[in-house]
């Protein structure tokens, strides 16, 4: 992958813990691009140092070719892990404050906050105070306040933790229009569904380090062969357990994918199926977002 | 003349604050057609410093809080300023009855005596001796004069007698005795009032001495700047607080560096205190010349100035300290729990300062605590109001108290840089100064 934020290198140590370990991706314009990790892998002090919240040992971010500097960072968007909005502050005065301080006029800053709070739903709140809006409002309020200047860059720290489906579709639709103008997007979340739906690239890290990415689709062809089994009367898939030559990946719904070992014969699990009981699905299948994770995380 | 520009300034001061609040609240406009074009790069003069400074100006000033503050502290300096000018000009009235006659001179001279010893007279007629005795025992006379030659009071001379009594009784008769006798010597009626109105030399001191108008105004300015260093710090901790437990501040760190947040929070809570004390000295100069007080006589203006400097001075060197402790603490019982240790040479410097404020000279201690910058905004403008500071000795408490402000600022900003990011328990000092970001 080759794109204008560059991570070269990353290292951050706290204390004992290992943070960053020598961790290097890219970000091209034009596409989604999902962070993923497991809690603690570092993802967030990543993020923060984009922004320079966090020092660093060793390595550097690069935005264009350049060590990223203040006034490239006027030009960013970001969307903290933990929400952060003055609770006692009008939602439109908020985030035209916010436009302010990355470089726009006042009447350029209530402009775009008000097309923005307009674009997320959430215009008739303007005259309310943070606080007395709903966790899905706030949400949106803070998304509008990470692209009220129009920034070239999208960093969204689990953006759709904690909404409904509405607020995920309206902010998953801004990432995808974000992107297809030309904006780089890098979102970090633990909904691998959501991931998969919206990302043409993923990054997955584990402990600080790059352990797989790649583009979406590439990734889920690669892989070992995995079947997706359907046994009626079977919803926990216990007739696949300790069956030879397959790895149970996952079970959902009833449904039990297995990923076949170099040397395993599909024959055999039909026919282990076929015993438990009436087979309803048995089919070949690309590897889940999910599946992916949990084999670059867990090896 | 003076307090109608007094007048006119807080009017206009009020004025523009109302339409700044207001403009604030209008501007929220509706139904845009779409992103706008940037122009990053378009600045304040002061850069996101002044944003940020002009955010919580806003900010406070429309807070209830600020309001309800500021008619208090109204309320406090129209009555420090009214009510010794009640006390002062209801002078005690003595009631004087008259058995028989006095003259137009005698009346005069009677009722010049009682005003020079700062009585209200009131000169009833007696029907006789006996009535006359009668009131005097109801106290519904206090002397009584009869033919002109003779004073009656309740028990003559005595310690029974009250003050009132029997100095009023005295000078009474000592003008009416000196009148007699001018009148024996054949002096006309015009020579005697003359003489009637004569009055003591002034006295004056070798060494000028500030009076007590300077001494009461410079325990109001105590009291002000403990008040209003109080209110403002208190603001500056909780405010840096909010924004590190609402994670805002990421957000803002996100664009801005530490030293413009800090420094624009420090510098428009500063503007605000500045603004509020401004409306109350307005206000109190203004309400003074009205009601002819004496609390702004002599020396006093200078006192008002000096305690307005110490006033700015003491946010500057303290606000710095309160924003670190602000920036170390999660949660509000940790942010009081670190205030109260900074509080401490505030509460000193205002203790020892007011328990100093009597008439008398300031003591070498109250001296040394003068140029001390934690403790001078207390001791300073003491010394001002006493007299006992020279010009230059004031410049240099000044020259001292900005160095020191400066060295806190530069430490304060280390500590907020470190400390604010760091969420999930309180940060230790320690933790702070071994440890980067």
């Amino acid at each position: 992958m080759q794109g204008p934020l560059e991570l070269l290198g990353l290292s951050r140590r706290f204390g004992s813990l290992v943070a960053l370990d020598d961790l290097s991706f890219t970000v091209p314009r034009g596409r989604v691009t999902g962070f993923l990790g497991p809690n603690g892998a570092g993802k967030t002090t990543t993020m923060r140092a984009i922004f320079g919240l966090t020092e660093l040992d060793g390595g550097t971010v690069r935005w264009n070719g350049s060590a990223v500097g203040a006034a490239d960072r006027r030009r960013f968007g970001y969307m903290p892990e933990e929400r952060g909005l003055y609770p006692g502050m009008l939602v439109g005065e908020q985030v035209r404050y916010l436009g302010r301080l990355h470089g726009l006029s006042d009447h350029e800053a209530a402009m775009a906050a008000a097309h923005w709070l307009e674009r997320l739903g959430v215009v008739d709140r303007s005259s309310s105070k943070v606080e007395a809006l709903s966790h899905g409002n706030q949400q949106r309020v803070q998304l509008a306040a990470a692209l009220v200047h129009d920034p070239e860059l999208l960093v969204l720290d689990e953006p759709m933790a904690g909404l409904d489906p509405t607020g995920v579709d309206a902010i998953g639709e801004v990432l995808i229009e974000q992107a297809r103008a030309g904006r780089c997007v890098l979102f970090s979340s633990h909904q691998l569904d959501l991931v998969e739906d919206l990302c043409e690239l993923v990054v997955i890290i584990d402990h600080g380090r790059v352990v797989t990415s790649g583009e979406v689709g590439e990734l889920e062809r690669g892989g070992a062969p995995r079947l997706s089994v359907r046994v009626e009367g079977d919803r926990d898939g216990t007739w696949a357990q300790g069956l030879p030559g397959v790895d149970v990946s996952e079970v959902k719904g009833g449904a039990v994918r297995l990923v076949l070992h170099p040397d395993a014969d599909s024959d055999v699990v039909l026919d282990a199926a076929r015993r438990a009981g009436r087979v309803l699905e048995f089919a070949f299948a690309r590897r889940r977002l999910s599946e992916v994770f949990r084999e670059a995380v867990h090896g | 003349m003076k307090s109608l520009v007094y007048a006119l300034v807080a009017v206009v001061v009020v004025l523009a604050l109302l339409r700044r609040v207001r403009a604030g609240r209008r501007s929220q406009p509706h139904d845009l057609p779409g992103p706008v074009a940037r122009t990053l790069g378009n600045r304040r003069p002061l850069g996101d410093t002044g944003l940020v400074a002009a955010r919580e100006v806003h900010e406070r000033l429309r807070g209830r809080f600020f309001r309800v503050i500021t008619l208090i502290l109204l309320a406090v300096v129209a009555a420090a300023i009214v009510i010794p000018t009640l006390h002062s000009s209801s002078r005690p009235v003595v009631r004087v009855g008259v058995v028989g006659t006095l003259s137009a001179t005698q009346r005069a001279t009677v009722a010049a005596a009682l005003a020079h010893t700062r009585f209200d007279g009131l000169i009833t007629a007696q029907r006789d001796i006996a009535d006359a005795r009668a009131d005097l025992r109801a106290h519904r006379v206090t002397v009584v004069i009869e033919g002109g030659r003779t004073l009656l009071v309740e028990t003559a001379a005595s310690a029974s007698g009250s003050t009132t009594t029997m100095t009023a009784a005295t000078a009474i008769a000592t003008a009416l005795g000196l009148e007699n006798a001018l009148h024996a010597a054949g002096v006309s009626a015009s020579q005697a009032a003359v003489i009637a109105r004569a009055r003591p030399l002034p006295i004056h001191g070798a060494a000028a001495r500030p009076g007590g108008a300077a001494r009461g105004t410079s325990v109001i300015g105590l009291v002000f700047i403990f008040i209003l260093l109080t209110q403002y710090l208190t603001w500056t901790l909780f405010g840096v607080m909010e924004e590190k437990t609402s994670r805002v501040v990421e957000v803002l760190l996100a664009t801005v560096r530490p030293i413009q947040l800090l420094g624009g929070k420090v510098l428009g809570i500063g503007l605000v205190a500045l603004l509020q004390a401004g409306l109350v000295v307005v206000f109190a100069l203004v309400l003074a010349d009205a009601v002819g007080s004496d609390l702004l006589e002599g020396t006093a203006p200078t006192v008002v100035a000096a305690s307005l400097l110490w006033l700015v001075l003491a946010y500057a060197f303290y606000s710095w300290v309160f924003a670190a402790a602000g920036s170390m603490a999660e949660r509000q019982d940790q942010a009081q729990s670190m205030s109260l240790p900074l509080s401490v040479p505030i509460i000193f410097g205002y203790v020892v300062g007011l328990a100093n404020s009597g008439p008398g000279p300031a003591s070498l201690f109250v001296k040394v605590l003068a140029y001390l910058p934690p403790t001078a905004p207390f001791a300073m403008p003491l010394l001002v109001a006493k007299g006992e500071v020279t010009w230059w000795a004031l410049l240099a408490a000044v020259v001292l108290s900005i160095g020191s402000t400066i060295a806190v600022a530069r430490f304060a900003a280390v500590v907020y840089e470190r400390a604010v990011l760091r969420t999930g328990h309180r940060i230790r000092l320690r933790e702070v100064l071994t440890q980067q970001r």
